[in-house]
């Protein structure tokens, strides 16, 4: 099985039209087909995980996010950069191929990282969730306690919240990645990935730490892009062994970058 | 600080004589902000496009001024501190109204939580509270963002150096390298940390044990292209905000492989406070009749326990 039979394989089982204009989901790296090992699903190629996949004897990458530290996978700018150099020597040595798995998961009507991402902050009822689920209802509870619950629960420490921690909340827009939801009147918590902190389309923090000092009861928490949409990286995995019998087929996270 | 309210006990003495009476007392008894605003726009020279981010986002430009604040944003919170402190005109380097578009969006929202358009909803209570308060308190706001961080001084950097107390360590008079005395990782996090006062907002990825000499300062936002450029010059890169899936990644690679370069982010916001605070002393340089205060947006994230 080559890794090109492996991404037709995902095509037919997406259940959708395949988006082929996305230039995310494309392969970056290694000879597309040449013969799969294993593959390694995972929310960001960093080098530690390719390194860790490699050990696995996994030398086919699928991965949410990028690979060469900028969205669109440029490698221009990169090409007597040290680091561009080992990490592109080490997959090629290695006969390891990378593709992207990007805007068609977010098409799909269960998007896998909004899933999980609702799944690692403990909210309920995110089961079938689509990239765009609306505001998730959960029983009364405060900003701060909502907030230890995603701690414990995601595992995570270094997330970052805004608002006041005692105001009492149960209405929930959930978002992946980038992709963090604009506050509406209708929500009391946003839960996202990243989010530009000031000057963008929509500034959650300001918004809400206006609101804090206001008393309406508002809040954000900013998961990180990995941790906000890796676990759904482990259910794409599940997914894939449904029709790829053939090869060994694992989750291997990049892990919460950050120290605090 | 203190020499501030008491230069604007005195201001406000005068400006009040001057009231009272009903006669103009030189350039004093009219500085609007309108004209306070010329002032600052001269000596700061270039084009002021109104289609530009700095200009008047709240209040009215011609009523009379009793104080200036700056600020990297003027949150609820600073503007409830300048009320109080009687400085009724703020200078703030980000957003009032929590977008770039800095106010009530004119396309209409579209599906909840979709995003794709720029600004505030026009009914939104926040946007009202604040605007409410705003006129209350006969607050102006003007956002000095660009022509700020224009200057040939780059105060935005100096002062944030100044704030961590670096500022003799500088290598050269141009560029934004320290060499700081030497330390850990983990140390000059810390004193990052407390230096800016920070609460949730720092975040450091790299070796914790690596040493820390040459620190690069980049308020704001920095770009990959920036990074990638600059990061072999200096052990830590100390950042307003990046984006996780392109720069932070990217310094994580660099631990994988071994390199000992570190970034810390410690906000947007928070990284821009500081040049806010020179901003301060310099409209007191070129407006000294005026009182002028500096007054910190802070840190607005905290961590759960």
């Amino acid at each position: 099985m080559t890794a090109r039979d492996v991404v037709q394989r995902i095509r037919e089982n997406q259940g959708l039209p395949w988006n082929d204009r996305s230039a995310r989901d494309t392969f970056k790296l290694g000879d597309p087909d040449s013969q799969v090992t294993g593959i390694a699903t995972t929310m960001m190629t960093t080098f530690g995980m390719l390194k860790r996949a490699h050990e696995q004897g996994l030398n086919m990458i699928v991965s949410h996010e990028d690979t060469w530290w900028n969205d669109p996978d440029n490698t221009k700018d990169l090409q007597e950069n040290p680091l561009y150099k080992m990490k592109r020597d080490f997959v090629l040595q290695n006969g390891m191929i990378l593709w992207r798995d990007h805007d068609n998961m977010h098409a799909q009507n269960r998007d896998f990282t909004v899933i999980g991402e609702m799944r690692s902050a403990g909210i309920r009822g995110g089961e079938n969730a689509s990239m765009h689920p609306g505001i998730m209802t959960i029983p009364e509870t405060t900003l701060g306690e909502l907030a230890s619950q995603v701690r414990r629960s995601s595992g995570a420490h270094a997330f970052r919240c805004v608002g006041d921690p005692k105001a009492k909340v149960s209405r929930i827009l959930v978002g992946p990645g980038y992709a963090t939801p604009r506050m509406t009147a209708e929500a009391d918590v946003v839960i996202g990935g990243e989010q530009q902190e000031a000057d963008g389309a929509f500034d959650n923090v300001g918004y809400v730490r206006d609101a804090a000092a206001l008393g309406i009861a508002k809040g954000v928490i900013m998961l990180g892009h990995v941790v906000s949409e890796e676990a759904g990286m482990e259910d794409l995995a599940t997914w894939l062994r449904t029709f790829i019998p053939e090869v060994p087929i694992r989750f291997v996270p990049a892990g919460e970058p950050f120290w605090t | 600080m203190k020499n501030n309210h008491v230069s604007r006990r005195r201001f406000a003495m005068i400006a009040g004589t001057v009231t009272a009476g009903g006669i103009a007392f030189g350039e004093t008894a009219t500085l609007t902000a309108e004209k306070i605003v010329e002032r600052i726009k001269t000596d700061l020279g270039g084009d002021w496009p109104p289609a530009g981010p700095d200009g008047f986002k709240a209040g009215d430009p011609s009523a009379p001024v009793t104080g200036v604040a700056t600020t990297a944003m003027a949150t609820m919170e600073v503007l409830k501190q300048a009320a109080k402190d009687g400085a009724n005109l703020v200078f703030t380097y980000e957003p009032t109204f929590f977008s770039r578009a800095d106010g009530p969006a004119r396309v209409a929202p579209g599906a909840p939580g979709r995003g794709g358009f720029i600004g505030v909803a026009a009914d939104d209570p926040v946007y009202h509270a604040k605007q409410e308060f705003i006129g209350k308190n006969h607050l102006i706001v003007f956002r000095l963002r660009d022509h700020w961080q224009a200057r040939r001084e780059n105060a935005m950097l100096t002062g944030l150096a100044e704030s961590l107390g670096w500022t003799k360590y500088r290598v050269k008079p141009d560029d934004v390298l320290y060499d700081i005395p030497a330390m850990s990782a983990e140390q000059t996090v810390a004193l990052i940390r407390s230096k800016l006062r920070l609460r949730g907002g720092l975040r450091a990825v790299g070796d914790r044990n690596a040493r820390i000499r040459r620190v690069l300062l980049h308020p704001g936002v920095m770009t990959t292209a920036t990074m990638w450029q600059r990061y072999t010059a200096a052990d830590l890169i100390v950042a307003g905000e990046v984006r996780e899936w392109e720069n932070t990644h990217f310094f994580a690679d660099l631990l994988t492989a071994g390199e000992k370069h570190g970034l810390v982010t410690v906000g947007r916001v928070v990284s821009e406070d500081p040049g806010m605070r020179a901003c301060s002393a310099w409209l007191m340089t070129v407006l000294p009749a005026v009182p002028a205060q500096w007054i910190a947006a802070g840190d607005p994230y905290w961590r759960a326990i």
